[in-house]
């Protein structure tokens, strides 16, 4: 399976300008958080990028993509109708190919030195020549915020689960009915990082549950992917990085930490944080 | 084939359902007390090792029925035994495997005697209820949703977050308003209670109910039926949790977390309990030491709260209609939604969600220590359903642990099973009444419990009619056969359910039903009882052509038969005919947003004064708000037109109405009647304000020396009574030398727990036939002596202001039930006034003295209720008369001493002496104490033996609580448990007191300085009296007593009082006493209705039916 294509969704009402915004990255070179996740995808060998974004964002995000601007489609989503209705603006752009889908308002920090985590994702997708999403161990007290499966482990292969359910940002209530996943530990679950691998047929489904919708265009992505396990194979990965939420109290400030004590310069990064624990009063 | 020891476990372990189920009856038969003590060896060490629980269970039913039904009669001729402290300090404390050691290690491994049996039985009983208990809490914990609930402890980590929509508001616009609507539930069949939990699971088979979401409205007060229950929830803009119970006219704002744990601190303990069990404030939390404001920032947001609100549409307690588990369903339904737990904030619940809400009403019952059955929150779900158990799968929690799950499956029952039209024939035949009467079903679930574990013969051949039943039932429903409904309803009632449970009827029910049954003739098509008994709410069907004229004719029966049995049968209120219709929806919700965002109109009138009351200034932005929204629409708004009335009324609050102006007049006209000496009060209310008297001052001296009595110091019934002494009481009865005295000036506290009924009237169980009241039981045994010597002994029944009306109006509906010898009244009016308790005397009474400890939710919930009543001692002022209650509340008898100095004080033993000069004994007993007669040989030992007073005792068992008979400081003498210096004292003590006394009447006379003729000189009498009562202790004692109110619900206070009692004549140097232990099927007393079934199982009632002559020509 070939991946090649990735779209980047990013005209939320409350994120639109979050991938706008200046991030130091590992080096020490101050970037848009935009041309951050472009690059997180081009490590995973991805050609061809769609963003959805805002009516009249155009020319805002052309500039925050600096060189990578030529190969960028930008796609409009006219009203905010919901991450559903983002994904779907993408058909045209991504036809009938299996896709790499990232949030914009995230920042990903890979654990593996060799392998971004998009990449990561992107090569367990191709050789299991199926959707896969990102997830990651997430305790009960969080899960309310993300999209959240249950299944159990694929294979008998640690990190690699098949998914049974999804649910958009459930209860623990709901999540210890539906979604308990064997092998985590008690009150955790296996949430989304805004990071999949899809194939087109999920669009479909994005397709016929927006005309079922109609006004109403609120569908989320985790409405889609629920009954995709029993169309084909749909698997979900743990894979070695973390993910930084920006549009969290502080998020921007713990992705840049993240980020800044994951490159070359970690030590002066932790003399500086130090000596402000230090003077703190 | 004749039974084995070892037959027992082989019928535990069997998988055969033919072994399985054998009657425990089948396997005692035959074995001797060695077999059966060896069969309890090999039981009690089968349940130390079983590795399932519901076998282990039942062993230790089979332990319990053995050592209290099947080995006691085989005991016969051994010593009595005694209980030792420590086993009963094991008892008390919820140890009860220690106990069973212990009582185990003192039998040596020999057969136990009488008492240690009992204290076995109990033991084994109590362990087996605990471990079902355990299993209950534990399958409640661990249902999937409910889990995370118990791990969160801090609100960092708290998950919930309230729907965004509840925010939402315009700047000069309330918050929007979520109301949840649920209906109530009502159980065509419960198919023998087999809706307790432990039997769903552990005979999910066994388990089927069918059950009716309805509206109600009460018949002459609504014009509709409608949800009888709802809840509300708002975000309100300050950072408390405000809970507000319209129904019960409480509110409260919390502001400490600790004060949700507090369940009965207020009338909120139901919305405290849903709060909890929904998640919002999790049980985790519970002793954490967070800040509530800290959570609520991290639930609802910085500087917010939120309020929620129960209404009930004035259905009474005790309808049987399970309003309060379904209004917790609402609650927490309505929590839930807030909180993003459902899929969507309104409209009807799906049924994973429904179920979710089920298994959280459990836990919120399990919460506030109460429980019902599992089909109770019936009313969530819509319309007719079968609700069934279910066999544990791999996936379900209680899988390895019992065949069947916690949580049973729901099955509706649409139109294309039960047509509309049969719907409609449902609604337009049955009349459903709540009957007045509020009882606690809890002890008739434990007796199904007990039942079902021993399978004894009749009541397992019961339950499978019961199950079968439920099918012909089911069919006749969706045939659309009504009066074939009534008619199996009926059989059901008068079939399985009184064969498993007797106390499943009432005198007052069967009244009712006969009534019905003779007015209407074959247009009465049946009766069904609703919940776990009868008298309360009941369901009654006729041909839809009568059922206008018979809901307002039920009405009028239903009124008739309570005020002829309102002094018998605890009444909590009239009794009311309800409208009712199916309700379609189940627990279905609507947000009201903008200015229509209102609470329930009953809010308004509790809540607006209290903002009118505050500075303008000071009243948070949303509540001023909603003071003016309330203000605009109040005058347009039909249904909140009728809250300014009351409004007015909270705000302008009245004096108290007159206590007691529906019981007969005032406290102070009924005490004036009564000759109430107010100096003697004012000088007990100083002694007791000044520490003088008091709980901790009943106590004899700690030096004094209390011993044990030897068996052969005292006579003993079946070694001492010879035929001599036959012949002579034989010729004493046939010359008619003896009058029976039964003391009945109480209302027994303990029987009714304090409902103030006249026990001695109360027709506790079928005898002969029929319900028998204590006072017929009494007469029919008199009427036997009569009839077997010749002569009818004169009777006396001792009565007091409390009792004596009823008692007299009850003998003469009853012609002195025939009775063929003299009846006299004995009038003692003697009256004390309740007391205020001492906060002294509450805190020696709960603290001090040992109590059952409780299951833990229980003990927590009698904790807050203690500490609730030392609180109200206190603000209403300790050592006050006690006056906020009917008058008949608030007064009490001074104690059954003075009711033989009544006798002399008002001339009734003057009278008999006169006309029967022949007389020359009394025997004197309790009402309660069923089997007491006029024994012929006992009477002979007395006269033998030459004591003015002869005291009947009897070998003590495990629940003969309170004193016995004791060597004193080298004197015997009865004791009472509250005047012994050390509690563990009791335990000494092998003889309990039966207050049975044989008198000799001259004797006792010149006790009094008085003989036959000054007898007839009331001056003197009443000074005789008045100098020997002197010489008697006054005992300051603790009584509960109930307050009603509202529609049917009732607290509980206790109250202090003064009494002298009976067996102090013993105490007396000049008293010539003598003491004959008797059987206990003689001196058992009944004093708490828990006890009848114990008492009806094993042969009691039989062998006092044997002693009476019932029949009589009224």
């Amino acid at each position: 399976m070939n991946i090649a294509k990735a779209l980047i969704t990013a005209a939320g009402r409350n994120q639109r300008h979050l991938p706008l915004q200046t991030i130091v990255d590992r080096e020490g070179y101050p970037r848009p958080v935009l041309t951050h996740l472009i690059e997180e995808a081009i490590s995973a060998g991805i050609e061809k990028i769609g963003v959805v974004i805002s009516p009249g964002d155009a020319d805002l995000y052309e500039r925050a993509a600096g060189p990578h601007a030529g190969s960028i489609t930008f796609i409009e989503q006219p009203e905010p109708d919901g991450y559903g209705d983002a994904i779907h603006r993408g058909a045209g752009f991504l036809g009938s190919d299996p896709f790499l889908l990232m949030v914009s308002d995230h920042v990903y920090v890979s654990c593996d030195p060799e392998r971004s985590c998009a990449r990561q994702l992107v090569e367990i997708a191709a050789a299991e020549r199926c959707a896969v999403s990102a997830v990651q161990a997430t305790h009960e007290s969080n899960i309310s915020a993300f999209g959240t499966v249950g299944g159990r482990l694929f294979d008998g292969r640690s990190g690699l689960y098949r998914v049974e359910r999804v649910v958009e940002k459930p209860t623990p209530t709901r999540a210890e009915q539906d979604l308990i996943v064997p092998g985590l530990r008690l009150g955790h679950y296996l949430c989304f990082l805004g990071m999949h691998v899809l194939t087109a047929s999920v669009l479909e489904t994005l397709d016929r549950l927006l005309s079922i919708a109609g006004n109403r265009r609120t569908v989320n992505l985790a409405s889609a992917l629920d009954d995709l396990d029993k169309r084909e194979r749909y698997l979900a990965a743990e894979i070695a990085g973390r993910r930084f939420d920006l549009d969290e109290r502080y998020g921007l400030l713990t992705a840049q930490l993240a980020l800044a004590l994951d490159g070359p310069r970690r030590a002066e990064i932790l003399e500086t944080v130090v000596s402000l624990l230090a003077d703190v009063r | 084939m004749n039974a084995h020891s070892g037959d027992f476990i082989a019928t535990i372990t069997s998988t055969d359902p033919a072994i399985r189920n054998r009657p425990i009856e089948e396997l005692a038969a035959g074995l001797d007390a060695s077999a059966l003590w060896d069969a309890c060896r090999k039981l009690d060490a089968f349940r130390r090792s079983a590795p399932n629980l519901y076998e282990k269970v039942r062993a230790l039913f089979f332990l319990y029925a053995i050592c209290r039904f099947f080995l006691p009669p085989l005991l016969a001729g051994r010593p009595a035994g005694r209980i030792s402290a420590a086993a009963h300090g094991h008892l008390l404390d919820r140890r009860f495997p220690e106990a069973i050691d212990e009582l185990l290690a003192e039998t040596g491994g020999d057969i136990p005697d009488d008492a240690r049996a009992s204290g076995l039985a109990q033991a084994y009983y109590q362990f087996g209820l605990q471990c079902l208990a355990d299993q209950v809490r534990r399958s409640v914990r661990s249902v999937r949703g409910n889990q995370w609930m118990f791990r969160c402890g801090h609100p960092s980590t708290h998950p919930l977050g309230i729907h965004p929509t509840l925010r939402e508001r315009a700047a000069d616009e309330p918050f929007p308003v979520l109301h949840e609507q649920t209906a109530v539930r009502m159980d065509l069949t419960h198919s023998s209670w087999s809706d307790i939990f432990f039997l769903g699971m552990d005979y999910p088979a066994g388990a089927r109910v069918l059950n009716v979401s309805v509206n109600l409205g009460v018949d002459g007060r609504d014009d509709e039926a409608r949800p009888p229950v709802a809840a509300a929830f708002r975000v309100i803009d300050e950072p408390v949790i405000r809970l507000t119970s319209v129904d019960l006219g409480a509110t409260a704002d919390i502001v400490e977390l600790g004060d949700m744990f507090h369940f009965a601190k207020d009338y909120l303990g139901l919305l405290k309990a849903a709060v909890i069990a929904s998640g919002l404030v999790p049980i985790g939390m519970e002793g954490s030491g967070t800040e509530l404001g800290e959570l609520l920032e991290k639930l609802v947001g910085p500087g917010l709260g939120f309020e929620l609100v129960s209404t009930v549409n004035d259905i009474p307690k005790g309808s049987r209609l399970a309003v309060s588990t379904n209004l917790l369903g609402a609650l927490i339904a309505a929590c839930m939604r807030a909180t993003h737990q459902t899929g969507s904030l309104t409209g009807p619940l799906n049924e994973s969600e429904r179920r979710m809400v089920a298994a959280r009403a459990i836990l919120g019952e399990w919460l506030g220590g109460s429980g019902g059955g599992w089909q109770d929150s019936g009313g969530v779900w819509p319309g007719i359903k079968v609700i069934e158990g279910c066999e544990a799968g791999p996936d379900d929690p209680e899988f390895g642990i019992s065949r069947g799950r916690l949580l049973p499956a729901h099955t509706i029952l649409g139109e294309d099973v039960i047509t509309a039209e049969t719907r409609r024939k449902l609604q337009d035949s049955l009349v459903l009444v709540h009957g007045g009467m509020a009882q606690n079903v809890g002890p008739i679930l434990e007796m199904v419990t007990e039942k079902y574990l021993l399978r004894s013969k009749r009541e397992w051949a019961a339950r499978a009619d019961s199950l079968a039943m439920f099918d012909e039932i089911l069919t006749a429903l969706k045939q659309g056969d009504i009066q074939e409904l009534g008619a199996l309803t009926t059989r059901h009632f008068f079939g399985p359910l009184q064969a498993i449970i007797p106390w499943a009827t009432t005198l007052f029910t069967e009244r009712v039903i006969d009534e019905a049954r003779r007015e209407f003739g074959s247009a009465f098509w049946g009766f069904w009882m609703l919940g776990g008994m009868s008298g309360g709410g009941m369901g009654f069907i006729f041909d839809p052509a009568e059922t206008p004229w018979a809901r307002k004719r039920m009405r009028e029966i239903l009124g008739t038969a309570k005020k002829q049995l309102e002094h018998a049968l605890p009444f909590a209120m009239d009794p009311v005919v309800y409208r009712f219709e199916i309700n379609e929806n189940g627990s279905s919700a609507t947000l009201r947003t903008g200015p229509d965002a209102l609470m329930p109109a009953g809010y308004y009138p509790l809540m607006i004064p209290n903002l009118l009351r505050e500075d303008p200034r000071r009243l948070p932005p949303a509540r001023r708000l909603e003071a003016v929204l309330y203000g605009a629409r109040a005058a347009a708004d039909p249904q909140l037109r009728g809250t300014i009335e009351p409004l007015v009324r909270n705000l302008l609050p009245q004096a108290a109405r007159g206590t007691g102006s529906g019981d007969g007049g005032s406290l102070d006209a009924l005490l004036d009647e009564c000759g109430f000496d107010t100096e003697a009060h004012e000088r007990i209310r100083s002694d007791l304000r000044a520490g003088r008297t008091g709980l901790a001052q009943n106590r004899l001296p700690a030096s004094t020396v209390i011993e044990d009595v030897a068996a052969e110091e005292i006579f003993d019934m079946a070694r001492d009574v010879t035929d001599g002494d036959r012949q002579t009481g034989a010729a004493a009865l046939a010359n008619g030398e003896v009058a029976v005295v039964s003391l009945a000036a109480g209302v027994g506290s303990r029987w009714t727990e304090g409902a103030g009924v006249v026990k001695a009237l109360h027709p506790f169980c079928k005898l002969a036939g029929r319900h028998r009241s204590f006072i017929e039981t009494h007469i029919a045994k008199s009427r036997k002596t009569g009839f077997d010597f010749g002569a009818f002994p004169a009777h006396v029944v001792t009565t007091s202001y409390l009792t004596h009306k009823p008692i007299a109006d009850f003998l003469r509906d009853h012609g002195d039930f025939g009775y063929e010898g003299a009846l006299r009244l004995s009038f003692g009016r003697s009256i004390g006034l309740r007391l205020v308790p001492m906060v002294r005397d509450l805190r020696f009474a709960y603290e001090e003295t040992r109590h059952q400890i409780l299951d833990e939710r229980k003990q927590k919930m009698r904790e807050s209720v203690q500490e609730a009543l030392m609180g109200w001692a206190r603000s209403v002022g300790e050592g006050s008369d006690y006056r906020d209650n009917l008058p008949s509340q608030c007064v009490h008898p001074v104690g059954h001493w003075f009711e033989i100095p009544n006798l002399l004080l008002n001339g009734t033993l003057a009278g008999l002496l006169r006309e029967r000069p022949a007389l020359r004994t009394l025997l004197l007993h309790n009402i309660d104490t069923t089997g007491v007669n006029l024994d012929p040989g006992l009477l002979g030992l007395h006269r033998r033996n030459g004591a003015a007073l002869t005291f009947e005792v009897i070998p003590r068992r495990i629940d003969d609580r309170g004193g016995g008979l004791a060597r004193i400081d080298g004197r015997l003498r009865l004791v009472e448990g509250l005047a012994l210096p050390r509690e563990d004292d009791e335990y000494l003590l092998t003889f309990y007191n039966s207050q049975t006394t044989w008198i000799e009447i001259d004797p006792l006379l010149g006790l009094f300085g008085l003989d036959r003729q000054s007898l007839g000189d009331p001056a003197a009498t009443a000074a005789a009296v008045r100098r020997f009562a002197a010489r008697l202790p006054t005992y300051i004692t603790l009584k509960d007593v109930k307050k009603r109110w509202g529609h049917g619900q009732e607290d509980v206070y206790p109250v202090t009082q003064f009494e002298k009692l009976w067996g102090d004549m013993t105490a007396l140097h000049d008293v010539p006493c003598a003491f004959v232990s008797v059987p206990r099927v003689r001196g058992q007393q009944l004093k708490a209705q828990a006890q009848l079934d114990g008492w009806l199982r094993d042969g009691s009632a039989d062998a006092i039916s044997s002693l009476g002559a019932w029949d009589h020509p009224s």
